[in-house]
């Protein structure tokens, strides 16, 4: 399906002029400063490294929400009526073709991965009620799934008479292979007793510890051991690695388009593969849509603010400024993180929790044991402290050791603590020099997690 | 309703500055000025104010998210809802959670009732009782949640035109006697305080209480139109559930809403649709983190509270003047056009159905559309028009209503325009089979 033929320049309405920046051929990529005035609005003074949690959103892209939300303020009703499908249409449109999705039918903009888990779960919960699924049919998942993802099975499968397999994957992890072969003895030893396996979620990178999970051969083996449907879990992928739908294979794949796509909060996309056995998915907002697929009910869940859906086509535009546009943004962020992960774990003398080519725009460096990161709670204490007593805004994980089994260690015990680094095109080399300073500060006095105060 | 300033129990004695007619058309230069926009009921409105104080949290996110996810975020929340609790009356703020629409807790309060079907503790057939009148989002949702598990869903035929409070209670018990006496077993009733389309304010207190009476289960007033038009006060109204849009008629951007329910064993079993973190929490948590979300609508009801004390009389004094103006506005059009309101002015909020002349030939709900839109494109009006279909044995009557309504940015212009704009179409011998589809 094409695009639209008239694409929507809420700068035109606006100012009367027609200076599409699109059609202007680029002369020069965007510059330094230029990059640095995008974000000026992020605090000064704190060394931002977790673009992972929350993601980021440059001035442009928020200035051409604005524009919609006036458009919308200005006269709800000629919006409702005549543009916004229009726009959201687009904005799947130009979705669709960044993940190789075959129809733009297959494409759902939603508020965040959040929802879509929400989403595909609660058609699992269904077919449980109406008898489709069997009570102790299974959902499988990884051990290091997103708690809000866990929860959501909870609340959807557990409620409803399914079970639950867990999965756990090794880390720190040196390959593809120790994960695809552990994904598919704990497949296999879940299903041991002969369990109907409905659905797999996949993480295609998971939060935390972050790694880049071998999703299509994850979905392949599935496939092979009888799984039913797989739905990739892949919020953090669109605009942090490559994106193909039809390679990985999976049923259901969803990433939010705020974390590292420049999209202000919130929207997320959920692909759906069209198949003739494809189930029929629901938005649980139910509203004047129901019945006519997930993308259209999807597009009106009432009265809200969609402008942040809407800013798809500014993206790109601020995307195509940057040289090798989102594939060079992709690759620089990698690239830098990796190397500013090398540094800070020679510096610590710690270990890098994955090798590069497993690494996102992210990467997990092990913690200086001396730190005592022993706990999820010392874990969160070092993040505030490292907050508010050096500016730094870095996720902090807890690496329980699995079965007794040590990992990595430094020269002084056990590694248990990661910091979850990442690049993203407003960091630079500064932010990483203060993580490593601060984290030296902290030995040198002899700070350990437990002597943390709980804010 | 509590006013601004008993609201505050910190004892702010704070005088807000009254507003001036010139400082209120400030406040809504946003508005496109070119529309007589008298279609508050769908989309609501905004002052400009209150969108600044939204945008400061929007940047306060964006500037350190993290920050504002630790710190920040929730003791808004619970600002936005205490005041909200105060509002309406209700005995506790673990009873108000905040969601993005009434759409959205419809949904959280249907599916809820679901699980009740797919445990059995509810037996197929046992039903939900709605209005002909209900939202039809809402109703599309009922069947999503209640028929799809296996409920029986009964209307209640609400007149409209209608004259008293006495015709509606008395469809609604002989629904209730009807359901009774086919042996069914009524769960759910769900019941507007204002409905959309046509718009009329429904006995809520009486009907809450005869469904009480005639042992209906639950009871959720879908109250969407409700707060900053009339006046809500949960405890007396009585409902299990009761829901209303912050962005309608109180001034929030869009878009906001709250889910009121009345403490319960069965609460700790509700849950919001959108599974997060706080999953088990009770919803009020539940509903404040909902993933990666822009919450700042939800978050600017001490600003609203400022602005509806600049009032003369706050909030109320708003809710009665609109209603005082819009019964007048209504009367002077439906004189214009030799037609009738819709329902006597006491069954009126801050909204009245305004028959409009039978020659413009309006005979479906997509007549309805194409006059509307009509009216829009042609000359700049923005109002919401309702097709009533003839009952069997009527002879001339009004086929179609326009719902018009008055809120604070409205002048007297905006119904001349209304007024000439219908006269015109009138004059000109204009019926809908002749507007484009």
């Amino acid at each position: 399906m094409d695009p639209p033929t008239e694409i929507e320049d809420p700068r035109a309405a606006a100012n009367g002029d027609n200076n599409h920046v699109s059609k202007k051929l680029k002369l020069s990529f965007i510059t330094e400063p230029e990059i640095r005035q995008e974000f000026a609005h992020h605090k000064l003074g704190i060394a931002r490294i977790n673009n992972g949690s929350f993601g980021s959103c440059p001035a442009s892209i928020i200035a051409a929400q604005k524009r919609w939300q006036l458009r919308f303020l200005q006269q709800p009703d000629d919006f409702f009526f005549n543009h916004l499908q229009r726009q959201i249409l687009h904005s799947r449109t130009i979705v669709k073709d960044l993940i190789n999705a075959d129809h733009v039918d297959e494409v759902s903009i939603v508020d965040n991965a959040t929802t879509a888990a929400a989403i595909v779960l609660q058609h699992v919960g269904w077919a449980f009620a109406d008898g489709r699924f069997q009570k102790g049919d299974a959902v499988v998942m990884l051990h290091c799934a997103f708690q809000a993802v866990k929860k959501s099975i909870e609340a959807y499968v557990t409620r409803a008479g399914g079970s639950v397999i867990v999965v756990h994957l090794p880390f720190p992890v040196k390959s593809n292979e120790e994960i695809i072969a552990e994904f598919r003895k704990g497949l296999a030893r879940g299903k041991a007793n002969g369990k109907k396996v409905r659905l797999a979620i996949i993480d295609h990178i998971t939060s935390m510890p972050c790694v880049v999970i071998p999703a299509r051969e994850l979905v392949k083996i599935c496939r092979e051991e009888g799984v039913e449907r797989v739905f990739v879990d892949a919020a953090h992928a669109i605009g942090s690695i490559h994106v193909d739908v039809k390679e990985i294979g999976a049923d259901f794949y969803v990433s939010n388009l705020h974390k590292w796509f420049f999209c202000p909060p919130s929207v997320a996309f959920l692909y759906c593969r069209k198949s003739p056995l494809s189930p029929d998915l629901h938005h649980p907002v139910v509203s004047h849509e129901y019945g006519n697929g997930l993308a259209i009910e999807s597009a009106w869940i009432g009265t809200r603010d969609y402008s942040s859906q809407l800013v798809v086509p500014d993206v790109l535009e601020f995307i195509n400024r940057f040289e090798g546009g989102l594939e060079g943004i992709q690759n620089r962020n990698h690239d830098a993180v990796v190397e500013m992960g090398e540094m800070l774990a020679k510096a610590w003398g710690t270990n890098l929790g994955s090798p590069p080519e497993m690494c996102p725009s992210m990467v997990m460096i092990g913690l200086p044991s001396r730190l005592g990161v022993l706990s999820d709670d010392d874990a969160l204490k070092l993040r505030t402290h490292l907050r508010d007593h050096f500016g730094l805004e870095v996720p902090i994980h807890f690496q329980m050791p699995r079965d007794g089994e040590i990992r990595a260690a430094d020269g002084d015990g056990c590694i248990t603590g990661y910091a979850r680094i990442s690049h993203q095109v407003y960091n630079t080399l500064d932010d990483y020099v203060r993580l490593k300073d601060a984290v030296s500060q902290l030995l040198s006095d002899g700070v350990v997690c437990k002597m943390l105060r709980r804010e | 309703m509590a006013s601004f300033h008993t609201i505050h129990g910190s004892g702010t004695t704070h005088q807000a500055e009254p507003i001036t007619p010139s400082e209120l058309r400030s406040e809504f230069s946003h508005h496109d000025p070119t529309v007589a926009r008298v279609n508050n009921g769908s989309f609501g409105s905004c002052p400009s104010s209150i969108i600044s104080a939204q945008q400061r949290h929007q940047l306060l996110f964006l500037r350190q998210p993290d920050y504002y996810y630790f710190n920040t975020l929730k003791p808004s929340i619970l600002e936005s809802r205490r005041i909200i609790r105060s509002l309406i009356n209700a005995d506790h703020v673990d009873e108000v959670s905040i969601v993005d629409n009434v759409t959205t807790a419809a949904a959280i309060v249907l599916q809820h009732y679901t699980w009740s079907f797919f445990s059995s503790a509810f037996k197929p057939g046992d039903a939900a009782i709605i209005l002909n009148h209900s939202y039809s989002a809402v109703k599309k949702a009922v069947r999503a949640y209640i028929s799809r598990a296996g409920g029986h869903v009964i209307e209640v035929p609400i007149p409209f035109p209608v004259k008293s409070d006495d015709e509606i209670i008395l469809e609604f018990q002989n629904s209730l006697q009807m359901a009774k006496a086919n042996g069914r077993k009524i769960r759910l009733a769900v019941i507007d305080h204002i409905t959309s389309m046509p718009s009329v304010i429904i006995p809520v207190k009486e009907l809450v209480k005869m469904c009480r009476d005639e042992g209906v289960d639950r009871i959720f007033v879908d109250g969407a139109q409700a707060i900053g038009n009339v006046e809500i006060n949960v405890k007396e109204i009585g409902a299990d559930f009761y829901t209303s849009n912050l962005h309608k008629w109180l001034f929030c951007p869009p878009a906001s809403a709250f889910l009121y329910c009345k403490m319960s064993d069965e609460l700790s079993d509700l849950h919001h649709l959108v599974i997060s973190h706080e999953y088990g929490n009770g919803l009020a948590m539940e509903s404040g983190w909902v993933g990666t979300r822009d919450y700042s609508a939800q978050l600017v009801l001490p600003e609203v509270m400022e602005f509806v004390s600049r009032f003369d009389g706050g909030i109320e004094g708003i809710m009665r003047r609109n209603h005082k103006k819009v019964v007048e506005m209504a009367e002077l059009l439906s004189e214009a056009w030799g037609t009738e309101l819709g329902a006597v002015p006491e069954m009126c909020s801050s909204m009245v159905m305004v028959g409009m002349p039978a020659c413009l030939g309006i005979k479906s709900d997509e007549d309805a559309l194409k006059l509307r839109t009509h009216l829009r494109e042609c000359f700049g009006i923005e109002v919401h028009m309702y097709y009533r279909a003839p009952m069997e044995g009527e002879v001339d009557q009004i086929t179609a209503y326009a719902r018009i309504s008055h809120q604070v940015y409205n002048r007297v212009e905006d119904y001349h325009r209304f007024r000439d704009a219908v006269n015109k179409l009138v004059k000109d011998g204009l019926t809908c089979s002749l507007l484009p589809n």
